[in-house]
């Protein structure tokens, strides 16, 4: 019995273990925008235009890119690896980063050691820590145009496409407005189907949650007709098992008070304590301080 | 000579001392709450005043209105906005600090887990029909929700204020924090507010709705409900509406969670901490930081007296919608299990008020009808109900 409980705790720490890694890892990043052809566009921290690669965080938690590999070859997926100790690779959740592909690593964690050749198409992929597990990768087509990038037309999903602006570290697609909000406000502006699609959801669910425990009631009803004729020795019992009247509580509740109420009379133990009456206060009052005056009972001298 | 110059220096550096004196006095007096006060201070003060007045002579909802009446005196002292980290809305203030809990919507699951630990569902498990009362009184959030729009609001505006139609401080505060986050003082002091009037607000309707041959009708007793599907509750519970409303999981994960810690029986010292001290320390928190964010300047506009209303008329729908939907519901039923359509008002969840308010006015027609334990099924159904609607809402306009 004890392995039993040792196996099913172990194999819920190794199901545990398993979800927490999964939720830590980078897999959630997206490569999201390629400028392959810098000519008149963003400049590095060093004042130099160079191919930039955008990564995106598709996920609603902070995501450590460290460890993981940037690569423009098939053959080599751990190219570059990200370097470990650098706050900036930890990216928070539905953020940008970038990386200059410049070929010059030794300026900083973010300047990869290989380029991209404008002349011809370009394979980017980003990998996992493990070196194996492929995360995203894209090919970017040859023939790109100087200071357009190439990226995907929403943040993290959507098809590859030359994007209208060029979008550096931020998103691609800039919202202006709540588009689910502004969506109600054109198709529902007297709120009826908001109404009507909301309460169907509430009824739907606390229908379900009716039909569920209606069965599960009658389950629980015959179990316990079976129980009790069990106990009874196979003799039927009542059909209104379970479902006793007002009066019966009203009986027992008035029998257990009476009960109770007996049971407080015969304490022989009982401390009752009579508050002293005076109107002035008792700071300054002897009687608490003193025995009451003796008086001479007239019986005692006889 | 030299003893005129001194007195000369003596009589200059007096008139500056006491020039400096003066200078400081009066810059004093720009920093104190008298020189700063408005109307609208003295305003929130009287509501702060009135609050606590209702709490301690007529009991109306104390354990919120005492700590939201003394927030609002908290949050209503004038000061100089000098950077003295004073004000709720300062950052880094003690107050901000502790009203972090309410706009980033963390006290309200607390005050839900809380809620769970010390909710019996046994009515609602032997009666599971009752549940639907619950669900119709949900159209209070709708009804509130298309006047709003009509009034002006923005369609996320609308869906937070029509959230005080459920009746749920926790969840209009959770709800409003995610949509309308400037509104949420108004809307959070307008639902503690009706939930305290609820013996004000509800019987005039329940009487006006139902005939004196309804208000009699007696309900069959509610059957014993073993353990085992008092357990499954809070996990069925959980697994059926949240899988159709993630977005309500906050609220009703830690509902249902607190109630497994209740019902499993083995966690005895979780559940009395979830609903003793923990719920206890949270709405002193809630109360306390909910009042003191009414700051007059924030507070005392157009839109919070039109919340006012709106919160006003949101209770009065889904008394009518609960109490109509029995009576609607009871043309379907056989003669001997209808049901009172004076429990309808309780499918708001403003629990156990309402379900007190139809055992106050089932007595007064019958004084040995008691209502009270069929009327607790659609108050802790509304609880649910008012969770997923929120989810809902938060779904479509989050």
């Amino acid at each position: 019995m004890t392995n039993k409980k040792l196996g099913i705790l172990l194999l819920s720490a190794f199901l545990l273990s398993i979800g927490g890694i999964k939720a830590q890892q980078a897999t959630s990043m997206r490569i999201n925008e390629v400028l392959v052809i810098n000519e008149d566009n963003f400049v590095d921290d060093y004042g130099k235009r160079h191919t930039w690669i955008e990564l995106f965080n598709n996920s609603a938690g902070s995501v450590n890119i460290q460890g993981c590999y940037l690569t423009n070859d098939k053959n080599n997926p751990k190219k570059y690896p990200i370097p470990k100790g650098d706050v900036l690779t930890l990216i928070p959740p539905r953020q940008h980063t970038l990386f200059w592909a410049d070929n010059e690593p030794d300026r900083g964690t973010f300047h990869i050691n290989f380029t991209l050749d404008p002349s011809k198409e370009n394979y980017i992929a980003l990998y996992d820590a493990d070196g194996k597990t492929l995360i995203d990768e894209i090919t970017i087509p040859a023939g790109q145009v100087a200071d357009v990038s190439y990226g995907r037309e929403m943040d993290g999903s959507g098809a590859w496409k030359p994007l209208k602006k060029v979008t550096p570290s931020t998103n691609n697609v800039t919202l202006d407005s709540n588009e689910k909000i502004d969506n109600f406000k054109e198709n529902d502006s007297f709120g009826i189907g908001m109404t009507i699609t909301a309460m169907a959801v509430v009824f739907c669910g606390l229908i379900l949650l009716y039909v569920c425990f209606k069965y599960i009631g009658k389950l629980s009803i015959s179990a316990s007709k079976r129980k009790a004729k069990k106990v009874a020795g196979g003799n039927d019992i009542a059909a209104n098992v379970g479902i006793e009247s007002g009066e019966i509580f009203a009986a027992i509740s008035m029998a257990l008070y009476e009960i109770s109420d007996d049971n407080h009379d015969i304490e022989n133990t009982v401390l009752t304590i009579h508050k002293v009456k005076r109107i002035y206060s008792p700071w300054s009052s002897k009687i608490y301080g003193l025995r009451e005056t003796p008086t001479i009972q007239k019986n005692q001298k006889k | 000579m030299l003893g005129s110059i001194l007195l000369q220096t003596a009589g200059t550096q007096h008139e500056s001392f006491l020039e400096f004196l003066g200078k400081n006095i009066e810059t004093f007096l720009t920093y104190t709450g008298v020189y700063n006060a408005t109307s609208g201070h003295l305003i929130m003060i009287l509501v702060g005043l009135l609050f606590i007045f209702l709490a301690i002579k007529y009991e109306f909802e104390p354990m919120l209105l005492i700590p939201i009446g003394f927030g609002i005196l908290i949050g209503n002292i004038p000061f100089k906005d000098a950077g003295l980290q004073v004000g709720i809305y300062e950052q880094g203030s003690v107050l901000n600090i502790l009203y972090q809990g309410v706009t980033s919507g963390w006290y309200p699951p607390l005050i839900f887990l809380g809620i769970g630990a010390m909710t019996d569902f046994s009515a609602l498990i032997s009666n599971p029909k009752l549940m639907l009362i619950g669900a119709a009184a949900q159209f209070g959030i709708f009804g509130a929700y298309i006047i709003a729009l009509q009034m002006g609001f923005e369609p996320n505006q609308a869906a937070a204020i029509g959230i005080i139609g459920g009746a749920d401080g926790p969840t209009a505060i959770f709800l409003s924090s995610k949509l309308a986050p400037n509104l949420m003082g108004a809307i959070a002091v307008s639902a503690y507010s009706y939930m305290a009037l609820v013996p004000i607000i509800q019987p005039p309707f329940m009487r006006l709705l139902t005939t004196k041959k309804e208000r009699l009708i007696r309900m069959k007793p509610p059957r014993v409900v073993s353990s085992t599907e008092k357990i499954i509750f809070p996990i069925i519970g959980l697994l059926l509406t949240c899988f159709l409303v993630p977005s309500g999981l906050p609220l009703l994960g830690m509902l249902f969670f607190g109630n497994l810690l209740k019902e499993s029986g083995v966690t005895r010292r979780l559940a009395e901490t979830a609903r003793g001290p923990l719920i206890d320390t949270i709405t002193i928190l809630l109360g306390i930081t909910v009042g003191a964010s009414t700051q007059a300047t924030q507070f005392l506009t157009l839109n919070s007296i039109k919340i006012f209303m709106l919160g006003a008329l949101s209770f009065v729908i889904a008394t009518c919608a609960g109490v109509l939907f029995v009576k609607f519901f009871n043309l379907f039923l056989k003669k001997d299990n209808k049901i009172n359509p004076l429990i309808g008002n309780a499918g708001v969840s403003a629990v156990p008020d309402s379900a007190r308010i139809s055992q106050i006015v089932g007595l007064e027609y019958d004084p040995t009808n008691y209502l009270l334990m069929h009327a607790m099924g659609p108050n802790v159904a509304g609880v649910i109900g008012s969770a997923v609607a929120a989810g809902v809402l938060l779904g479509f306009l989050g």
